[in-house]
C-alpha cells in the first residue's frame, strides 16, 4: 500500500463544492487534527464555505459541517475542533472523540502540520486506535520547504500503515490526490494496517486480556484494544457506552452500513 | 351577595394551604426532607468517625462522638437508635461498633469525600484550604452510582490531594507505604512528603502557606521545643511542632544518580537544552494530562526560547513547537540539562 | 484469560476485570500511555523528516525575538494597535462624510417627492425622517471604520500575532486570577462581544472562562467603536492643531481601549477573589508559526462575513429604533414631545453622571444594538430643533456644544459610559446560552452597568469639585 500518485487519478476527477447542502450524502468524512494545522482552510476549500480561520489555537470551537461531491459521490465533511490528544477529556476533545467513536465517519482525515510532525503524530496514533479508516494529510508542505524540512511521506505511510498525502491546503496542492485516497480507503481499495504503540509488558498483558474480553462480549468490534486502554485508564463515557449497549449497537449499525456501501460501490462500478 | 373580601381571603387561605401541604413541593414536605437530610448527614459523619477510630484499633465511645462531632448526647441517643434499627452499628460493652453494613456505608462516604477533594483540587482548581469543607458538604449528596462515575471520570486516582488513599468500589484501599510524622523523623535524613493532614484546618493552612506540598523532598535541619526547621535544598521552612506533626514522610526510593543534575525547568537559561526527567507528583489532574498531551513526557528535549517583559510566562521549544508555560507550572517539570555540541 | 471462552460475559464482568487489573499498572498508567505514544511518534518522525539545510534561527524565531522581547514587546504591541486605530480614523473620515452627504441629499429629494405627491406629512416624516434617517446614520457612521478596521485586524490575526499578545500580557491576567487566553477572547471582542463570548471556549477551566465571559464587554466592539471614534475626533482632537489631530484621536481611542483593559483586569481580579475563587488552571499556550495572510481572502471574508453581517444586524435594529424615535419626537403631550418628557425626566440623573437625559434615553432605546446610540441621540437632539441641514462632523460639534451644552466632560464620560455599560441584547443572550445560567447573564449586566454608573459619577463629581465644568 502506498499513496496513490496522481497518474492513477480517474480522468474525470471532479470536485464540486456543495456548501451547506448536506441533507443527502453517501459518505461521512471527519477532519481531525491538532489546533492550527489548517483543518478549517481545507474544510473551506473543499466545501466552499467560510468557516472562520485565524492563526491562533482553538478558533474552531464546535464542529462545522459542509458538503462536497467528488467523482459523483456526495460527502458530508465534518470539521472537528482541533485537539492535541483524545485523552484529556476537555470539552473540545470530548466533541472530537465522541464523533470519531459514535458518529461513525466512513473515514477520518487527520490533518497534520508538516513542520511539527512529531507532536502531530501523537494524535494520529490515537485516532488509528479507534478506527482503521484513516488518511493522514500532511499539510503546510510549503512552510516545511520554507523551513528547509523534507518530509518523506512514503516512509510515513509505511511506518503508520495508513496512507499519508502531502498537501498545501491554502493553494490546493495535493488535494485531488487526498480526495482520491479517501475514496479508496472507504471502498477498501487501499487496505490499511494501522500501527499500534506497544508500551510496557504489564500494559500489553492487561490490554490484551481486557480486549479479549471485550471481543468476547461484542464480536466484530473493531477497536477492542482502544476500548480496553480507555477502561483501564478510566473513562466514564466509554464505561457508560459499554454498560448501556451503545457500543454493541454501533457495531451492528456499522455492519449494516458497510453492506449498503459495498452494494453501492458495486452499482457505481457497473455504470 | 357574597362579600368579595371573603372570597379573596378564602382563596388566599386555600392557596396558602396548598403551598404548605403539597406532597412534594409543599413547605411541610420540604421541611421534612431537609430534616431527614440533616439527620442522614449526622449519621454519616458518625459512621465515618467510627471507621477512623476502628482503623486505629479503637472503638468510639459515645462521649468521644459527642465531643468530636459536637452533637448533644440527647440527640446522639436518638441517632443511635436509628442507626441500630438500620443495622449500621451494634453495642459492644460501653462502646459502639460498626456492623459490616455500617462499615461499608462509612467507606462509601470516605470514598466520596476523597474523590470530591480530588476533583475540587485538580479539576475545579479550588484553593486547597477550601477543598475539605466543600467536599464535606458534597459527600452526603451523591449516590453510589455517581461516586463510581466520578471515580472513572477522574481516571481512578489512588490518593486525594492530601495524600490519603482512596478506597476503590469494593472498599479496598490501595496498598502503600504509611508515612511517619515529621516529629518522629530522624534529623538530617531526607524523606519524601506522602501525606499532609488536613485537620485541624488551621495547621493545614499554615502548611500550605509555607508552600509545602506532596512529593517534596525534605530534610530536618534543627529541632527545638518551639520549632522545626526544614529544608528542601532551596528554601527553609519553620514550623511549630504541632504543625510539623501533620506532615508525613517516607524514605526516599533510592539515593541513585537519577536525581543528579536534575533542576526545575524554570532554572534553565534561554537557549539551554535539557531533557525532561519527570513531572512532579503534586501536579495532577487536568494540568498533568495537558502537559503530557503537549509532549512534555520524560525523555523529550526542551529548551526555553522566549521571555517576555514580565519574565513570566516563558515560551519553550519542545518537539518542534513553541509552547508558553507559566513559571509556577514550569517549576513542576524536572529536567536534566544536556551538553550541547 | 480463562474468561475468553466464557459465553455468559456481561459488561459488568469487563468493568470488574478492568478494576482488578488497574492496580497492577500503577498510578502512572496515563504517563505510560502518552510516553509510549510519543516514543512511537518520535521514531516515525525521525525517519520521515529530514532537515535539508541547518538554519540556526529561522525567520519566525527572529521575529519572535523582537515582538515578545522584554524591551520591545509591549511598545510594539501598543504601536500596532494605535496604528490600526489611526489608519481607521484617517481612512474613514472622508468616506463617512461622502456617504452622509449622499444619503441626506437623497432623503431631501425623496421626502420632497412624497410631499409633492400629496402623501400625508406623518407618513413622509415617519418613513424618511424616522426610519430612513436612522439607517443612513448607521451606514455612514459605521461602514467606513468597519471596512477598514476589520481587514487590518484580520491580517494581524491570520499572521499569528494574537497569541503573542496573549503571551506578552499573560502575567497581568495571572495576577488577576484569570487565564492568558482571555487576551485572545478580548481580541475577538473587538469584532463583536457575542463572538468574543463564544471564543472563551478556548479556556478550559470553567472558572477562568466565566471570568472571561463576564469581562468581555469591556472591550469596545465594532458597534461602539464608531461612537468612540466620532467622539475622539469631534471633541478631543478638535482641541488640537489639525496636523496632530488624527494622532490625538487615535491616541484617545487607544487610551479608552487601555482603560477597558484596566477594568477587565480589575473586575477579573475582584471576581477571582470573591465569587469565582480558585487556583490557576494549566496555562499552556501554543505560539504557532507566522503564516502569510491571504490578503484577497481577508478582504473578501471581512467584508462579506463581518462588515455586511454586522451592518445588516445594525440596520435591522436601526430601522425600528428610528421609527420609535420619530414617534417619541413627534407625539406631543401637553406641549412637549414624548422624547422631551422622558429626556427631562432622566435629565437630573444624567447630569449626575456628567451626561444628560437624552444620552440615557438613547442608551435605553439602543439596548438591542449599541450601534445606534449616537444616531439615536442625534435624532432626539435634532428632532427637538427639527434640523434639516446636513450634519457633518463640524455641524455636529455646533449642534452638541452650541445648542445642547456639551462639554469635554460630557464627551469623556460618554466615551467611558459607552466602554463600560451593559452588553447589547445579542451578547446577553449569548452569555445566557454559553453559561446556561440566567444568574450569570444578569450578573454581566449588573457588573457592567454598575461600574459604568460608578465611574462616570466619580469623574463627573471630581470634575465639578475641581471646578473644571
Amino acid at each position: 500500500m502506498s499513496s496513490s500518485p496522481c497518474e492513477t487519478c480517474p480522468a474525470n476527477a471532479h470536485l464540486a463544492q456543495m456548501g451547506l447542502k448536506i441533507d443527502k450524502y453517501d459518505r461521512i468524512v471527519a477532519l481531525a487534527g491538532n489546533p492550527n494545522t489548517g483543518k478549517s482552510t481545507l474544510f473551506n476549500s473543499l466545501t466552499g464555505l467560510n468557516q472562520h480561520t485565524g492563526n491562533w489555537p482553538g478558533k474552531t470551537v464546535t464542529r462545522a459541517e459542509g458538503g462536497y461531491e467528488f467523482n459523483g459521490i456526495r460527502y458530508k465533511l465534518v470539521d472537528l475542533p482541533g485537539t492535541y490528544s483524545l485523552l484529556s477529556a476537555s470539552q473540545d476533545e470530548e466533541v472530537a472523540r465522541n464523533f470519531i467513536l459514535f458518529g461513525q465517519p466512513d473515514c477520518v482525515v487527520v490533518v497534520t502540520d508538516a513542520t511539527a510532525l512529531e507532536r502531530n503524530l501523537n494524535l494520529v496514533l490515537q485516532v488509528m486506535e479507534i478506527t482503521h479508516r484513516v488518511v493522514v494529510a500532511v499539510n503546510l508542505m510549503d512552510e516545511a520547504r520554507r523551513k528547509g524540512l523534507e518530509v518523506d511521506v512514503r516512509s510515513l505511510s509505511r511506518d503508520l500503515g495508513v496512507p499519508a498525502i502531502p498537501i498545501t491546503a491554502r493553494t490546493g496542492e495535493g488535494v485531488q490526490t487526498l480526495l482520491t485516497t479517501i475514496e479508496e480507503v472507504i471502498s477498501e481499495k487501499i487496505q490499511t494496517k494501522p500501527l499500534r504503540a506497544s508500551g510496557t509488558v504489564e500494559f500489553r498483558q492487561a490490554v490484551e486480556e481486557l480486549s479479549g474480553m471485550i471481543t468476547g462480549l461484542i464480536p466484530n468490534i473493531p477497536n477492542a484494544r482502544w476500548l480496553a486502554i480507555r477502561l483501564l485508564d478510566g473513562d466514564a463515557r466509554v464505561e457508560q457506552a459499554l454498560l448501556n449497549g451503545e457500543l454493541a449497537d454501533l457495531v451492528a449499525n456499522q455492519r449494516q452500513s458497510d453492506l449498503r456501501l459495498s452494494s453501492k460501490t458495486a452499482l457505481a462500478g457497473n455504470q | 351577595m357574597v362579600d368579595p373580601i371573603l372570597i379573596l381571603v378564602s382563596v388566599m387561605l386555600l392557596g396558602f394551604a396548598v403551598l404548605v401541604l403539597l406532597p412534594r413541593q409543599g413547605l411541610l414536605a420540604r421541611l421534612k426532607a431537609a430534616k431527614e437530610a440533616a439527620q442522614r448527614e449526622k449519621i454519616e459523619d458518625i459512621l465515618k468517625f467510627m471507621l477512623d477510630r476502628q482503623q486505629e484499633g479503637r472503638f468510639a465511645s459515645t462521649e468521644s462522638l459527642a465531643g468530636v462531632l459536637g452533637i448533644r448526647s440527647k440527640e446522639l441517643l436518638k441517632l443511635r437508635v436509628v442507626m441500630e434499627a438500620q443495622g449500621l452499628v451494634r453495642t459492644e460493652g460501653n462502646a459502639l461498633a460498626l456492623t459490616p453494613a455500617g462499615e461499608q456505608l462509612a467507606l462509601q462516604i470516605v470514598r466520596a469525600h476523597r474523590l470530591w477533594e480530588r476533583y475540587l483540587a485538580t479539576e475545579a482548581r479550588l484553593p486547597l484550604e477550601k477543598v475539605h469543607r466543600e467536599a464535606h458538604r458534597l459527600e452526603h449528596r451523591i449516590s453510589v452510582v455517581q461516586v463510581n462515575e466520578l471515580d472513572a471520570a477522574l481516571g481512578y486516582p489512588q490518593h486525594d490531594p492530601h495524600g490519603d488513599p482512596i478506597p476503590n468500589q469494593s472498599g479496598e484501599f490501595p496498598s502503600e507505604q504509611m508515612g511517619k510524622p515529621l516529629t518522629a523523623w530522624p534529623q538530617g535524613i531526607p524523606g519524601r512528603v506522602v501525606h499532609l493532614e488536613d485537620e485541624p484546618t488551621l495547621a493545614y493552612e499554615q502548611i500550605l502557606a509555607e508552600g509545602l506540598k506532596l512529593g517534596q523532598n525534605l530534610r530536618v535541619l534543627e529541632v527545638t521545643p518551639e520549632r522545626y526547621v526544614l529544608t528542601d535544598g532551596e528554601n527553609e521552612y519553620r514550623l511549630a511542632p504541632a504543625v510539623a506533626a501533620n506532615i508525613f514522610l517516607v524514605p526516599l526510593p533510592e539515593p541513585s544518580d537519577m536525581a543528579k543534575d536534575v533542576i526545575p525547568l524554570v532554572a534553565l537559561k534561554d537557549g539551554q537544552q535539557a531533557e525532561i526527567v519527570n513531572i512532579d507528583e503534586a501536579c495532577q489532574g487536568f494540568t498533568r494530562r495537558r502537559f503530557l498531551d503537549l509532549g512534555l513526557t520524560p525523555g523529550a528535549v526542551i529548551s526555553p526560547e522566549l521571555t517576555n517583559f514580565f519574565g513570566d510566562p516563558r515560551a519553550y521549544r519542545v518537539r518542534g513547537v513553541l509552547i508558553a508555560l507559566r513559571q509556577d507550572q514550569a517549576g513542576m517539570v524536572q529536567v536534566r540539562p544536556v551538553q550541547q555540541q | 484469560m480463562a474468561t475468553l471462552s466464557d459465553q455468559n460475559l456481561t459488561p459488568q464482568d469487563v468493568l470488574a476485570r478492568a478494576q482488578a487489573l488497574r492496580p497492577r499498572l500503577g498510578a502512572a498508567f496515563r504517563d505510560e500511555i502518552v510516553k509510549s505514544l510519543y516514543g512511537e511518534a518520535e521514531r516515525i518522525a525521525r525517519r520521515a523528516v529530514h532537515r535539508l539545510e541547518d538554519k540556526k534561527w529561522d525567520l519566525d524565531q527572529r521575529i519572535d525575538r523582537i515582538v515578545t522581547s522584554p524591551v520591545w514587546g509591549l511598545p510594539i504591541m501598543l504601536l500596532l494597535l494605535a496604528g490600526v486605530f489611526w489608519i481607521t480614523i484617517v481612512g474613514s473620515n472622508i468616506p463617512s462624510q461622502m456617504l452622509a452627504n449622499a444619503f441626506f441629499w437623497l432623503e431631501g429629494v425623496l421626502a420632497g417627492l412624497f410631499t409633492n405627491w400629496g402623501v400625508p406629512w406623518w407618513i413622509t416624516g415617519f418613513l424618511w425622517h424616522g426610519v430612513y434617517r436612522g439607517l443612513a446614520w448607521v451606514v455612514s457612521v459605521m461602514l467606513p471604520p468597519m471596512a477598514i478596521f476589520f481587514p487590518l485586524f484580520t491580517i494581524l490575526e491570520d499572521l499569528g500575532y494574537l497569541p503573542r499578545v496573549a503571551f506578552n500580557l499573560d502575567f497581568l491576567f495571572k495576577r488577576a486570577g484569570a487565564h492568558g487566553k482571555q487576551a485572545l477572547t478580548m481580541a475577538m471582542g473587538f469584532g463583536c462581544n457575542a463572538a468574543g463570548v463564544v471564543a472563551t471556549r478556548v479556556i478550559d477551566s470553567p472558572r477562568e472562562r466565566l471570568i472571561a465571559i463576564l469581562t468581555n464587554n469591556f472591550v469596545p466592539c465594532n458597534g461602539r467603536f464608531p461612537t468612540l471614534i466620532m467622539l475622539a475626533t469631534v471633541f478631543v482632537a478638535a482641541a488640537f492643531p489639525p496636523v496632530v489631530a488624527s494622532f490625538v484621536a487615535a491616541g484617545s481611542v487607544l487610551a479608552v481601549v487601555l482603560i477597558g483593559v484596566f477594568f477587565t483586569l480589575l473586575v477579573s481580579w475582584a471576581l477571582s477573589r470573591t465569587f469565582l475563587k480558585g487556583e490557576a488552571s494549566a496555562f499552556t499556550l501554543e505560539l504557532p508559526p507566522y503564516r502569510r495572510p491571504n490578503v484577497g481572502r481577508i478582504l473578501y471574508t471581512s467584508f462579506i462575513d463581518r462588515t455586511i453581517f454586522v451592518l445588516l444586524r445594525a440596520m435591522q435594529t436601526a430601522a425600528p429604533a428610528g421609527a420609535v424615535i420619530w414617534m417619541l419626537g413627534n407625539i406631543y403631550v401637553g406641549g412637549a414631545s414624548l422624547a422631551n418628557h422622558i429626556a427631562n425626566f432622566l435629565d437630573p440623573f444624567g447630569l449626575l453622571l456628567g451626561l444628560d437625559g437624552v444620552i440615557l434615553l438613547a442608551y435605553i432605546i439602543a439596548i438591542p444594538a449599541n450601534e445606534i446610540v449616537v444616531p439615536t441621540m442625534l435624532m432626539v437632539y435634532m428632532g427637538t430643533g427639527m434640523m434639516t441641514d446636513l450634519p457633518g462632523l463640524d455641524m455636529l460639534r455646533t449642534l452638541l456644544v452650541g445648542q445642547h451644552d456639551w462639554t469635554l466632560l460630557t464627551a469623556i464620560n460618554l466615551m467611558l459610559f459607552s466602554l463600560l455599560h451593559n452588553p447589547c441584547a445579542t451578547t446577553i443572550l449569548t452569555i445566557y446560552k454559553e453559561t446556561r445560567s440566567a444568574k450569570w447573564a444578569a450578573a454581566s449586566v449588573i457588573i457592567t452597568l454598575g461600574l459604568a454608573f460608578l465611574v462616570t459619577f466619580t469623574t463627573a463629581s471630581f470634575a465639578r469639585l475641581l471646578g473644571w465644568v
